[in-house]
């Protein structure tokens, strides 16, 4: 499948034959979309799994005799240094790490797109506001932040998602306004505003369709990178907290080991790596299919 | 097209840097030492972190020095000796010493820093282990006279401490020693950059044979995972380790020389039997029965660790098959628990520092673990360091993974939390009457022999009563290049036989 | 457009304002203090006289607003305070670590948008072909390396593999030896760059997709324009917007300093001074650092806003 800019977009009006499949059959007519959709359910799955603590093996047991070993038929990722199993603790680990991440960034990313699309739209005072209170949890120090919810919230998972989430908003809050401010002034945004329309109208029919990519890759750009904070908060000590695992923190509190067990950060890292790519691709799959005028001709 | 001249120039860029940097830099004859955590602070008399006293141990000098057996050694004394009755400590100075600043030094000095030492206004920390010192006279330059208010038989071993260091009257008279640094050790600060680097340079007329450098360039890589790339890669000499885990990494490592020694702080369960259940005897014996402190040390430290008694100088320290139930016992355990009704077991919140020391949270994931055994849960709780500390001194915990300082003599190790009115006996959360008795003998026993004996039976009380649960004492590791040789590592970690190192590139 | 800029600067003051005070109480309510954080355990040998010594000389025995007047105070006259444990003042220190974050900052964004932005036209471009995927696999790399595990990879590699380590606590500026300043830089700026070099291509990519389809583009190709230049001129132009965007965050997140990239490779930088300011419990550092902060990203936002008006003529800040 190739480009091919000079085919003209399918138009509004012309009358389908035939109804418009299901939004999962057309993905997966998306080459990216299917491998997307299919590591991302892979994943989510054996994160409910470990959740439910159906592993091989109780995620806390430790075997104390086996321990720091490789790949084996016994332990199919190896052991760690208290012998407990990697790939149990891969599947919890993917349920903890998973948690925080869809939770603020669900959270994040309706609470910053909202302000955001109010504040470009609306301008003026709200604006100036909006946004300098975004800059103060912005340039808020994240560490100090982090710390002062940890203290107050205890350590866990209530406090590593809320101290994810108070960062993120204000990126979404950004990225969202900007395009809204390029197009309150569009012509068919000025068109519809002739014509009478409210301006909530106006947001949710006209201008946020035309945000909605933007917004989708920042979604899953912000899924990607809530991974990786929740290592980094790992490696400080204010992200999940141990013996709980999480990919995070197997990778931070392993990295010593590594030269011992490469398998220690080789496991939690694929297991980053591919779910990273499951989103992504998940999400280019969707804007695909979504977005009429990029569909492949 | 332009991406691929980027991609061109970002290469060269690349290619560049990494030959560039194989013209490696040669430190001539100043020995290169890595380290991750910094001094705090310049001034000896207050400052108590570890990473200060490694510094200040170059610079500044005590009364009396210990070997790297631990025995008293002269330093800027050169002889003493207590009255019939203890209440004098007489010492004679040595003499022909120079201050940095050219003065001398003399009894003058001694007395104005002792003063300094305990006076209420400098806040040091270590004032209470001088508190014997009622007052000084100086018959002549180079003898002084302690007048003591009670027999103490640490007093020696604690002048050997660097809290004790002399400074120049004038300084403490003129300057802030907290910013004016002038000692008598063979090493002079040149300069000190926090967190980056410190400058020291040779001490020509120190009194001592060395040193065989012409100074030390301390510089703080604060991962110690890039201190064994440094070693690795040749462009440190020296470096001081405490990640038990980074240094089994050097073992087999041809490259460089690795050095053990046997830390006199120790690894500790403590738990708070003012709290219920822990009130229960059976109950924290049980927890000392139910504990494999030979897992614990594999599992968290990889074997790098020493199974001991409460105290871990050697020559106080006894056999782990005389102290009560170092074997782990999960039976008797068991036992235990039921004896005080708990086999239905309870839950046990056990709190740490983060990263103070790195193993604090891997000891106690092994705890966690064996405790399971006779039903007790074991609930983490790891704080940020100063939180920590601020909880600890309190006491406002039930159960605590600790790393405590050890000491060179029993009773400075332990006077502050097994007496009464101790002042950590809130942390402590156990007192009784052997206990106080026993550390009160220890105090003013002057024969050798006895004073093993008391702090044997200590020691056993200890055990059986298990306040705390000692676990293992960690090492303290030096490593440096073969081209360094003249290191021996003392075992209280002191770098103070730096003097007697030279390198050969 | 001037009463934009006058209203722009109040809400700036409203900003610091907020923040100073947020982060002034929120380091005090967070238990523990300079002297636990200095002493440790030791701190319970002190008695009640030492310690109320050790707080005269701390300045923590004053009520909390006269602390925060007496810093503000202070600040208008040029005057953040002392760092007791660096012993030197705040505004000098923080000055002096300011560099360093800012090369590497500099550095690491444009190692990011080199390889960035060509990735993500070229996958554009030649979308669904395998440079297509390759450039997508890459991105993928870039956003699932946690940076300190690509640091230690790097150092390994760089220490076992060629025997050379330029990052071995030995700091030098730019001004004193560039050469060797910039290979204590380079590997530091990789680590960070790598991760936001995947962003911006995954940007890149996905706003250039729009753009190249938009009625404006068919025109410029109707009017035979070459490839090249219908991609400069008008299509990398207007997909720029959400990269200045990223550009704009990433950069303030950079100049907050990247703690763990500057403990890895044991650099300077402004992110250790705050942390360990932090962790030390140094008020008037971890003050200083913040109203630092606070000032990057009003500066960076203000610039981005600007870069958004230049690049898109649709938007006005006149209203």
């Amino acid at each position: 499948m190739t480009a091919n800019a000079n085919r003209l977009p399918k138009t509004l009006d012309a009358a389908p034959e035939s109804r418009t499949p299901p939004l999962l059959l057309r993905l997966l007519r998306d080459r990216s979309g299917t491998v997307g959709l299919v590591l991302v359910v892979f994943f989510v799955t054996i994160s409910i799994l470990g959740w439910l603590e159906i592993t091989p093996y109780p995620i806390l047991e430790q075997h104390p005799i086996d321990r720091l070993q490789g790949p084996s038929a016994a332990y199919w990722f190896g052991t760690d240094q208290f012998g407990r199993d990697t790939f149990s603790r891969i599947m919890k680990g993917g349920a903890n790490s998973l948690q925080v991440g869809i939770l603020a960034v669900s959270i994040s990313a309706t609470i910053g797109t909202i302000i955001g699309i109010l504040a470009g739209y609306l301008g003026g005072i709200f604006d100036t506001i909006m946004m300098r209170l975004m800059d103060i949890l912005f340039a808020f120090p994240s560490l100090l932040l982090a710390l002062l919810v940890v203290t107050i919230l205890g350590p866990g998972l209530s406090g590593t998602v809320l101290a994810i989430t108070v960062v993120y908003t204000p990126i979404f809050a950004r990225v969202a306004r900007g395009p809204v401010l390029a197009l309150k002034n569009a012509e068919f945004v000025t068109a519809a505003r002739c014509l009478g329309a409210e301006d909530w109208r106006i947001v949710l029919h006209h201008i946020f369709p035309n945000m909605r990519t933007v917004l989708m890759v920042q979604v899953t750009l912000a899924l990607s990178w809530s991974l990786i904070t929740e290592a980094g908060l790992s490696f400080l000590g204010l992200g999940t907290q141990h013996p709980e695992p999480s990919w995070g923190l197997m990778l931070s509190a392993n990295r010593g080991l590594a030269e011992i067990s490469p398998a220690l950060i080789l496991f939690p890292g694929l297991a980053i790596m591919l779910t990273v790519l499951g989103f992504n691709l998940l999400g280019d799959g969707l804007r695909d299919v979504l977005d009429p005028y990029l569909k492949n001709e | 097209m332009f991406t691929k001249k980027l991609f061109a120039l970002a290469i060269l860029i690349l290619v560049l840097s990494l030959g560039g940097a194989a013209l490696a830099q040669d430190g001539g004859n100043t020995l290169i030492l890595a380290r991750a955590v910094d001094a705090t602070g310049l001034d000896p008399h207050t400052q108590t972190a570890f990473s200060s006293l490694r510094l200040l141990e170059l610079i500044y000098e005590p009364l009396v020095t210990l070997d790297s057996d631990l025995s008293l050694q002269p330093g800027l004394a050169t002889a003493w000796a207590f009255s019939e009755d203890g209440m004098t400590l007489t010492m004679n100075l040595r003499e022909g010493v120079k201050f940095h600043d050219g003065s001398d030094f003399t009894a003058e000095d001694v007395i104005a820093s002792f003063n300094r030492l305990l006076a209420e206004e400098t806040a040091s920390a270590a004032r209470t282990n001088y508190l014997s010192i009622v007052s000084m006279d100086a018959p002549d330059d180079y003898t002084v006279v302690f007048n003591l208010n009670t027999a103490d038989v640490p007093l020696l071993a604690a002048m050997a401490s660097f809290n004790a260091a002399i400074l120049s009257a004038d300084v403490i008279a003129n300057e802030d020693p907290a910013l004016v640094t002038v000692g008598t050790g063979p090493f002079k600060l040149d300069s000190w950059t926090p967190e980056e680097t410190t400058l020291l340079s040779a001490n020509a007329d120190w009194w001592g044979e060395g040193p065989f450098v012409d100074g030390i360039e301390i510089r703080i890589i604060p991962d110690e995972t890039s201190i064994l790339a440094a070693l690795r890669a040749g462009t440190v000499d020296f470096a001081l380790l405490n990640d038990p885990l980074v240094a089994t990494l050097l073992i087999d490592d041809q490259s460089v020389v690795l050095h053990r020694v046997p830390s006199l702080s120790y690894n500790v369960l403590q738990l708070r039997a003012a709290i219920e259940p822990l009130d229960k005897l059976e109950v924290r014996q049980a927890i000392s029965c139910a504990v494999n402190r030979q897992e614990i040390v594999d599992s968290a430290a990889l074997g790098e660790g020493r199974i001991v008694g409460p105290l871990t100088m050697a020559s106080f320290a006894l056999p782990t098959d005389e102290l009560f139930c170092y074997e782990q016992d999960v039976e008797r355990a068991r036992e235990l628990m039921a004896a005080a009704g708990m086999s239905e077991g309870f839950t046990l919140p056990v709190m740490l520092a983060n990263a103070e020391p790195p193993v604090a949270a891997s000891i106690a994931q092994v705890i966690a673990s064996q405790l399971a055994e006779i039903n007790i849960t074991v609930e983490i709780e790891a704080l940020e360091f100063s939180v920590y500390v601020d909880r600890w001194l309190v006491g406002d915990f039930t159960a605590a993974v600790a790393l405590n300082g050890g000491r060179t003599d029993p009773y400075t190790m332990y006077s502050r939390y097994w007496q009464v009115d101790a002042r950590f006996q809130p942390t402590a959360g156990y007192l009784d009457d052997t206990l106080d008795s026993l550390m009160k003998a220890g105090q003013v026993e002057t024969d050798f022999e006895a004073r093993y004996q008391i702090f044997a039976d200590f020691q056993r009380h200890l055990a059986e009563t298990s306040p705390w649960v000692w676990l293992y004492a960690p090492y303290g590791y030096t490593a440096h290049l073969p081209s360094v040789s003249g290191w021996e590592p003392s075992a209280n970690d002191s770098l103070y036989y730096l003097y007697n190192v030279s390198i050969n590139r | 457009m001037r009463q934009y800029l006058a209203r722009r600067f109040f809400a700036s003051l409203f900003t610091m304002f907020g923040i100073t005070i947020l982060v002034f109480a929120a380091i005090r309510l967070v238990p523990g203090d300079q002297i636990t954080a200095q002493l440790g355990t030791e701190a319970g040998m002190l008695s009640d006289e030492q310690r109320a010594a050790m707080e005269r000389y701390y300045g923590l025995d004053r009520p909390p607003v006269e602390q925060y007047f007496t810093w503000l105070g202070g600040v208008f006259q040029g005057n953040l305070g002392y760092s007791i444990r660096q012993g030197r003042e705040v505004l000098p220190l923080i000055l002096d670590r300011f560099p360093v974050t800012i090369e590497l900052s500099i550095l690491a964004i444009l190692i990011a948008l080199l390889i960035g932005i060509p990735i993500g036209i070229l996958s554009a471009l030649r979308r669904n072909t395998w440079i297509d995927l390759v450039g997508r696999v890459f991105s993928m790399l870039g956003l699932s390396v946690p940076n300190f595990l690509l640091g230690t990879l790097i150092i390994y590699v760089l220490s076992v593999y060629f025997g050379i380590l330029p990052n071995s606590g030995n700091y030098v500026d730019l001004f004193q030896d560039p050469v060797l300043n910039l290979q204590q830089l380079i590997f530091p700026a990789i680590t960070m760059g790598f991760s936001f070099a995947s962003s911006v291509m995954r940007m890149t990519r996905s706003a250039m997709l729009e753009v190249l389809n938009e009625g404006y583009v068919r025109t410029a190709r109707a009017k035979g324009l070459t490839e090249r230049a219908v991609i400069l001129r008008h299509a990398l132009r207007n997909s720029l917007i959400p990269v200045v965007t990223l550009i704009g965050v990433e950069f303030g997140y950079l100049l907050g300093g990247a703690f763990i990239t500057e403990q890895i490779f044991s650099l300077p930088g402004i992110g250790r001074l705050a942390i360990n300011a932090i962790t030390q419990r140094e008020y008037a550092l971890v003050q200083g650092v913040a109203l630092l902060i606070v000032i990057n990203f009003i500066l960076i936002n203000f610039i981005v806003d600007m870069v958004y008006g230049w690049i898109d003529p649709r938007i006005s800040y006149d209203s």
